[in-house]
């Protein structure tokens, strides 16, 4: 079983409960204009160039591919998007292993949207399992219902981003209607998963939309918590290296900003939590 | 220096004897005697516990014109260039030591000199050692003098609580958690400013004090160990000046008490520069303490050493060291280890394994002044093996000759340094009634090689194999006339290897049993090794601020080090090869076999600040220090980056006169580094926070 994986974090901490390996699989239903990894939205392999680390040495031939990114000295072409086994995978993040037991962590699954190569994605879930490695999957929630039920008897616990609840906002932010987000949150809760919710917050776009996700969340069970992002626009050099639009938000979010976001989902007896201060 | 100072100094000279036959215990202890009778005393209105010196720095001058007289016995020329190129080096090292605090504090300095009589009437009638015991009890003597005349001076300036203290100490055992660490203090200056010997720790504190903090009325003891800490602090010692909390007992019990906690909150308030702390973690140590540490740590202070109690206990115990002396191990300076009753002169050989791999590589010749310091070879290696096993040989020679260098030093002490005050606290030189110096009287007369650029000597090694013997890109001597002319022409392929190769510090097994066939090699060599004074050699892998000098002085390396940078620090990845992140660079660091290296082997791990935040970054941190310690790491520290402030801190120095960061085996002040070593610490923080 074979997956195409854009990236592996190692000591994460912010990728759920404990010392973490994060694991971002490649590829995206949504586009969210705030993205924060853009490398992660396609599902093929991707070239990037950063102009800015170049030295114009001339090794690559001004050809920005998969090929010349070996050979580039110093990195300023990057390959996003290896192949991986998921045994292979699975022996390289449990090199760590000794140190996800000590740090009562384990291994998250992110993306892009990991659950977007569900066989693959189950398949790693199952394996982590087996070795007794806590398992989070780190969701847009955009995702057929059935890779959900799939993927629920190997997770411990759903990061599940609640981006806005009002379609037209969802639409304009993502590419795409949060009908099935919601409705997908809804069954995980009803099947009793772990969830933690995690909101970007992202002012201009999405803070408006604050009380009504703290009205829809107040009355979903087996919520622990509720996490409000910082959006921040460090990817801008990235959209430029691959090539893409660049979409970001100009970075007007505050600290006070999640704050009040988290004193409103407070206000609802969420147990909201600051992401800026909490990690 | 003060016109009084001059004088001392200008007495203290003529009262040696440059004939190269001074009967050096004798000098020493007339000076020391001179000293403590006629230095200058105040009371410095900041000081709670002593009064002040102006014989500070003499002893080090004393040290210098004996090195001069004794030059032609302690060097050989013959090994100059050597020396010079730092392939190797070999010096005395009368620096690194621990006091028996226990006695210290026990018997406090009035019962140390009458502790030498009971062993003088038991020693009969050997003239060596009844000579011996007299001139330490005329030094004691006048230590106690010293203290009379401290005391009276803080009388005379109405200071009753220090001069009721010291009276006291006149003629007795402290007797309270104020004169204990009085006592602390009073010895630090026998030893130091008038014996001349460095002390670098001052021991188990916690352990140490616990017997006086159980009597003290508790409401008093916060501010009066606060008042301590600082005013150790405003001691400004060479380097740094640690203590230690924590180890274990015997019987293997944990030795955390309610004081460490309350020493380490002291630590954390007081905003020391020069103390540092070193934690002995033993399989039962509260988890807490070391969180709380870590926090510290997380904080800034950066200038905790955390400790794997057991292996250090296992790696003195292989030396043949017995199992109650090295369970009451000290940690002297940085991070070397000796036992109870070792003398382990920690800093007397270095060697540079970059520099080696150059002499493998180049039949012995110094690429940088064309001379032969190595040994001589063909040139020939079909194998990448060949090359390795010549490695290996150069390394061995590089260590010989340090070792040789540094005998010819240690068989001399006789001629360069005594130490009275210091010896009298060994039971061991008691007994043998000897000098720990001149007569090499310690329980455990020991001496260490240290071995440097691990890392860069590993990543060459691993460069070589992936580029002659594997890829087949280039051959040996095409390489080397890379190397030789300093990659001049070849930066594509320079950062290319530095980039893209596999690295020491990424969590590779194959590179990283390249570092380990080399230390275990060294280990081979150096543990057990008998050195000239009846004990032997112990290996360590710091490589502190030496590794600015050795790298200065080692030609262009294959892991596209330029000619003249820096060669790695301690048992660390180079800077920037530690792509697979922190957990990765610390598998390859306990990789390394920790039990081998008793005179210290520490990575510094440079996380970023934000990797660390909140609740679950402290519990990461934590997680991290434990594995490593599990796996087999010996010993580790943390530099908490943030590189805005760094930046700042460069820009703006006036504005950060407090920032710490840890250099090598100390912490220093950001504002003292030069802008070199700053602007290393600016991107040694972007590069953490790249992987954060
Ligand atoms: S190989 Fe890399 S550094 Fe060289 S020109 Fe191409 S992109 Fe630039
Ligand atoms: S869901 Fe996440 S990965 Fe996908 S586009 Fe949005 S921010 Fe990017």
């Amino acid at each position: 079983m074979k997956g195409l994986v854009s990236g592996i974090k190692r000591m994460e901490i912010h990728d759920g409960d404990g010392l973490r390996t994060t694991v971002f699989l490649k590829g995206c239903p949504l586009k969210c204009i705030w993205c924060h990894n853009p490398e992660s939205i396609s599902f093929s392999v991707q070239t990037a160039y950063f102009k800015e680390k170049c030295l114009h040495c001339g090794t690559c031939g001004d050809k920005h591919t998969a090929e010349t990114a070996l050979s580039c000295p110093v990195n300023a072409i990057v390959t996003y998007g290896t192949e991986y086994e998921a045994y292979e995978l699975v022996e390289t993040v449990m090199q760590d292993e000794a140190f996800f037991r000590a740090g009562n962590g384990g291994v998250t699954l992110s993306g892009g949207e990991c659950l977007a190569q569900p066989d693959f994605a189950v398949e790693l879930a199952r394996l982590f399992h087996e070795k007794r490695i806590s398992v989070y999957i780190d969701t847009c929630g955009f995702v057929p219902r059935e890779t959900l039920k799939r993927i629920l008897p190997y997770t411990d616990k759903f990061l599940y981003d609640v981006k806005a609840v009002d379609p037209a906002v969802h639409r304009a932010c993502t590419g795409q209607d949060n009908a099935i987000i919601i409705d997908n949150l809804r069954f995980l809760s009803k099947m009793g998963a772990a969830i933690e919710i995690r909101i970007p917050l992202v002012v201009g776009y999405n803070d408006m939309e604050i009380p009504a996700i703290a009205d829809l969340l107040k009355d979903i069970p087996c919520i622990s918590k509720v996490k409000v992002l910082k959006y921040h626009n460090f990817a801008a050099s990235r959209y430029e290296a691959l090539g893409m639009e660049n979409t970001l938000p100009p970075a007007l979010t505050t600290s006070e900003d999640v704050q009040k976001a988290v004193d409103i989902l407070a206000s609802r007896g969420l147990n909201a939590v600051n992401g800026v201060t909490s990690d | 220096m003060t016109l009084h100072q001059k004088e001392l100094l200008d007495n203290v000279l003529k009262m040696m004897d440059y004939s190269g036959e001074e009967d050096v215990l004798k000098s020493d202890c007339d000076i020391d005697i001179y000293l403590l009778d006629n230095c200058e005393i105040t009371v410095p209105e900041i000081n709670r516990f002593m009064v002040a010196v102006d014989c500070r720095a003499i002893r080090e001058i004393v040290l210098r014109e004996r090195f001069y007289a004794a030059k032609s016995t302690i060097r050989d020329p013959a090994y100059a260039d050597g020396m010079a190129a730092k392939l190797y080096f070999g010096t005395y090292d009368f620096g690194h030591t621990s006091a028996c605090w226990e006695d210290v504090i026990d018997l406090g300095i009035y019962g140390l000199r009458q502790r030498i009589d009971r062993y003088r009437d038991r020693a009969g009638n050997d003239p060596h050692k009844q000579r011996f015991y007299r001139e330490i009890t005329r030094v004691y003597d006048a230590a106690l003098r010293f203290i009379a005349r401290a005391a009276k001076k803080a009388r005379d300036e109405g200071r009753t609580e220090m001069a009721d203290g010291l009276d006291h100490l006149t003629k007795g055992a402290p007797s309270t958690l104020y004169e204990a660490l009085q006592t602390v203090i009073l010895y630090y200056y026998l030893q130091q400013y008038f014996d001349g010997t460095l002390l670098r720790t001052l021991g188990r504190l916690d352990t140490l004090l616990l017997p006086f903090y159980k009597k003290a009325d508790k409401a008093i003891v916060p501010q009066m160990l606060l008042d301590f800490m600082q005013e150790i602090d405003r001691i400004r010692a060479a380097a740094n000046m640690p203590f230690a909390l924590g180890g274990t007992d015997e019987q293997g019990n944990d030795l955390i008490n309610e004081l460490s906690y309350l020493l380490l909150e002291t630590y954390r308030k007081a905003g020391t520069n020069c103390t540092k702390l070193h934690l002995l973690i033993s399989k039962n140590t509260p988890r807490d303490i070391v969180e709380n540490a870590l926090d510290a740590v997380r904080e800034g202070n950066n200038s905790i050493v955390f400790m794997d109690d057991g292996r250090v206990i296992k790696s003195l115990e292989l030396l043949g060291e017995e199992h109650r002396d090295a369970v009451n191990y000290h940690v002297v300076g940085c991070y070397e280890c000796g036992a109870n009753g070792e003398i382990t002169c920690s800093c007397g050989t270095r060697m540079n394994l970059a520099k080696a791999l150059e002499m493998a590589l180049f039949s012995g010749v110094d690429l940088l002044t064309g001379k032969q310091i190595g040994l001589a070879n063909d040139g020939v290696f079909p194998t990448f093996d060949d090359l390795f096993s010549e490695y290996l040989r150069q390394v061995k020679y590089a260590v010989d000759c340090g070792i040789y260098c540094t005998d010819l030093c240690e068989e001399n002490y006789g001629m360069l340094h005594a130490a009275p005050i210091f010896s009298a606290t060994y039971v061991s030189a008691l007994e043998n009634g000897g000098d720990l110096y001149c007569d090499h009287s310690a329980k455990y007369p020991n001496s260490s090689v240290d071995a440097i650029g691990l890392a860069t000597a590993t990543d060459s090694l691993a460069a070589i194999r992936k580029l002659v013997y594997e890829d087949k890109s280039l051959t040996l001597d095409e390489l080397k006339a890379i190397l030789k002319n300093n990659w001049e022409g070849q930066e594509v392929l320079r950062l290319t290897v530095k980039n893209k190769f596999p690295k020491y510090g990424m969590g590779d097994k194959k590179t990283d049993d390249l570092a380990k066939k080399t230390v275990d090699a060294l280990a081979a060599q150096v543990n057990g090794h008998p050195n000239k004074k009846g004990g032997i050699y112990r290996l360590g892998l710091f490589s502190i601020d030496w590794r600015w000098k050795f790298g200065s002085l080692t030609g262009a390396s294959a892991d596209g080090r330029l000619s003249g940078e820096t060669v790695s620090q301690n048992t660390g990845a180079t800077f920037g090869a530690d792509r697979n992140g922190a957990t990765a660079h610390l598998l390859s660091v306990a990789y390394l076999d920790g039990t081998r290296t008793p005179n210290g082997a520490i990575v510094d791990l440079d996380l970023h600040s934000s990797a660390v935040r909140g609740e679950n970054g402290l519990n990461a941190m934590t997680a991290s220090l434990y594995t490593f310690l599990d796996l087999g790491g010996f010993c580790i520290h943390y530099n908490v980056l943030d590189t805005e402030t760094l930046k700042k801190a460069k820009d703006n120095p006036e504005a950060y006169p407090n920032l710490q960061v840890r250099l090598c085996g100390w912490n220093v002040l950001f504002s003292s580094l030069s802008e070199k070593e700053k602007e290393e610490f600016i991107a040694r923080s972007e590069s953490a926070g790249m992987s954060a």
